[in-house]
């Protein structure tokens, strides 16, 4: 019963809405890659990459801001690495995104142990500053209290007016959707799908800056599969940026319900739940719950 | 030798080459000797039979998973899921051990492998599955999974079976073990190199004998060149499919034979410490060839095990850079040599 009761309050909603922050940004990082043709599985390995050198940056210059802005900076640096292999050389997607994954862990992992000389988690550094103009208000400021959460929810609306009422939108899918005819039109194509894959790099490093932000620290493993449950959320969401926003919300509820549970300490198995959402992305992609179609030239090299 | 095989050996020796020039500026970058590394992780491996057995050892689950890896990719599936495949059977496998405990050890053995073999085999069916029946990419189901399974693993596990306050199922009894290499072999004493490589080897045989010189591996290379035209010339194109996924998938269960009755006699929650992404390197450093992944599966396990090693000098977490950089370097190099030649109208 204290579940339920906790489960139907304004703080559990309030809970969910910002834990959806790091999917929404994840999703959409993937998604203007596949909407560019390009799938990116390692969306899991760039939240890493920026979580940890948000947090290493952070701690060595004693100044978030510039971590904040190195961390972006290196993750656009490892989107372009991404966007050689896969849209110069037209290297298999898949198989460069598993690359990326374990290069990406292999660097955090070493670098933590070489300069933090742990291989569980840095030190504890102040996170990004508060949005503080709403916090007076009871709900709505526990909601938007930081800068990328407000961005986040903001990405919304941006995301779907840049994919379908821009010039850039248009070729950006042009690219996913049919890079012969898009070419022969004049449009660079290759160029679109790098930039599709750069905004891909800047996106998911917000995700990643905002989980170290909030826990205040970098620990080895710390993205958990939300890079994965992205993607997931991307799928269910049939790279719609709205119905990705309910995918995520939908996620973000099951990690929601899984604190909740672990704070109340009651005996339901909270592995079943962890599953949840893989085992959702499964059944809608048998078809349960619709079909989905990506991008028609998603995945082949052009 | 082939024009192709050629180009296979100058593409994997650049690579190689490459992530050495690539490691070495590393170690200079963070002020270290990189020939004292070298030096100590060669003697390390090399010089005491300990050190080749334990080498051996590491690479022996790398060898099993690298093969069934290979038989999926030959077929052009992209199995991602090799991770949740080899737990999934690995922990039946364990599960039933302890249940038969009182047959007679061969017997035991026999149903484990089997029983492993299926298990694996059908959650590798199932991504298959809504591959030819939904034409949904087995990438992200592989991957979805993978967190399945191993959520599913870990309920069963702290619910059900596990030795109480551990994440490991009960310990079998010491008779019901695989004998160590070093009962016959006084060479590898004192490492925990075990039967289960000569199964490795065995099973690296047979792929290659299965993907090379049989019928059936002929049309799964078929589909992986071109699942069309394979299907225009009558290739029951989605059978082959289910079944090379099945094989491929059942195979990396025996990781779980080396773990289990060749090592700590219990299943444990993280044994398998990502070899089934790990086994991607190494089936892709080794160009999908079972009798090469035999090697490159090697190299692995010297950077596994060679890094402990310098772990007083260099945290033994570069060797996992270095592996990432032989990945993305072997995928690179490959492509431009590839390119190379054909500009060259060699190939």
């Amino acid at each position: 019963m204290e579940i339920i009761t906790a489960i139907l309050s304004l703080s559990f909603l309030a809970q969910m809405l910002r834990l959806m922050t790091p999917f929404y940004l994840g999703a959409s990082a993937a998604n203007f890659s596949e909407r560019g043709g390009v799938i990116n599985i390692s969306i899991e390995g760039f939240m890493n990459l920026s979580a940890f050198s948000f947090a290493l940056f952070s701690i060595i210059t004693h100044n978030v801001t510039a971590g904040f802005f190195i961390s972006i900076l290196i993750n656009i640096i490892f989107s372009i690495l991404f966007a050689f292999f896969t849209v110069k050389l037209k290297i298999n997607q898949i198989v460069t995104g598993v690359g990326f994954n374990l290069l990406i862990a292999g660097i955090t992992k070493f670098l933590l142990v070489l300069i933090f000389n742990s291989s569980s988690n840095t030190e504890r550094f102040e996170g990004l500053p508060d949005f503080t103009l709403l916090q007076s208000i009871p709900f709505v400021g526990s909601i938007f209290s930081d800068y990328i959460t407000i961005f986040c929810f903001a990405l919304i609306f941006i995301s779907g007016f840049i994919l379908f009422r821009t010039k850039f939108g248009l070729r950006l899918r042009s690219a996913g959707e049919n890079p012969g005819a898009a070419e022969s039109l004049g449009i660079k194509v290759r160029l679109y799908k790098l930039y599709g894959i750069m905004i891909s790099g800047f996106l998911s490093a917000l995700a990643g800056i905002w989980l170290a932000s909030n826990q205040n620290s970098y620990s080895d493993g710390m993205i958990a599969g939300r890079g994965y449950i992205a993607l997931a959320a991307m799928i269910i969401g049939k790279w719609k940026p709205v119905n990705i926003f309910f995918a995520c919300l939908l996620f973000s509820a099951f990690e929601a319900l899984e604190i909740t549970l672990q704070i109340s300490g009651t005996d339901l198995p909270s592995q079943l739940i962890q599953m949840l959402p893989y085992l959702i992305t499964v059944l809608v992609l048998i078809g349960f719950i619709g079909k989905t179609k990506p991008p028609a030239a998603d995945g082949i090299p052009y | 030798m082939s024009r192709k095989a050629k180009i296979n050996l100058i593409s994997i020796s650049l690579s190689l080459a490459a992530t050495l020039i690539i490691i070495t500026l590393l170690l200079l970058l963070i002020n270290k000797n990189p020939i004292e590394i070298f030096s100590i992780i060669f003697s390390e491996v090399f010089a005491s039979g300990y050190g080749i057995g334990q080498t051996l050892f590491k690479a022996t689950p790398l060898i099993i998973c690298g093969c069934g890896l290979a038989i999926c990719f030959h077929a052009s599936l992209f199995n991602i899921g090799a991770e949740g495949q080899l737990n999934a059977g690995s922990f039946v496998i364990a599960i039933i051990a302890l249940q038969i405990q009182d047959l007679p050890f061969p017997l035991i053995l026999l149903i484990c492998i089997v029983c492993g073999f299926v298990i694996s085999g059908v959650f590798g069916l199932i991504p298959a599955y809504i591959k030819v029946k939904k034409d949904v990419s087995e990438v992200i189901t592989t991957i979805m999974l993978n967190f399945i399974i191993l959520a599913l693993i870990n309920y069963f596990l702290v619910d059900f079976f596990a030795v109480k306050s551990t994440m490991r199922t009960q310990e079998l009894n010491d008779n019901n073990m695989l004998f160590k290499l070093s009962e016959f072999i006084p060479f590898f004493k004192g490492s925990s190199l075990n039967a289960s490589f000569i199964l490795a080897i065995i099973i690296s045989v047979i792929s290659y004998v299965f993907i090379y010189k049989t019928k059936f591996g002929y049309r799964i290379r078929a589909i992986g060149f071109n699942e069309t035209a394979s299907k225009y010339i009558g290739l029951k194109t989605n059978k082959i499919i289910l079944i090379s996924f099945f094989t491929g998938a059942g195979i990396t269960s025996l990781v779980g034979i080396n773990f289990i009755f060749g090592y700590k006699g219990f299943y444990e929650a993280g044994f398998s410490n990502n070899i089934g992404f790990t086994a991607i390197a190494v089936a892709l450093l080794a160009k999908n060839n079972p009798l090469g992944i035999i090697f490159s599966a090697l190299l692995f396990a010297i950077l596994d095990y060679g890094g402990l090693s310098i772990n007083q000098l260099v945290p033994k977490e570069i060797m996992l850079v270095v592996q990432g950089i032989i990945i993305l370097s072997i995928l690179s190099i490959d492509k431009l040599v590839t390119q190379y030649f054909e500009r060259r109208g060699a190939v």
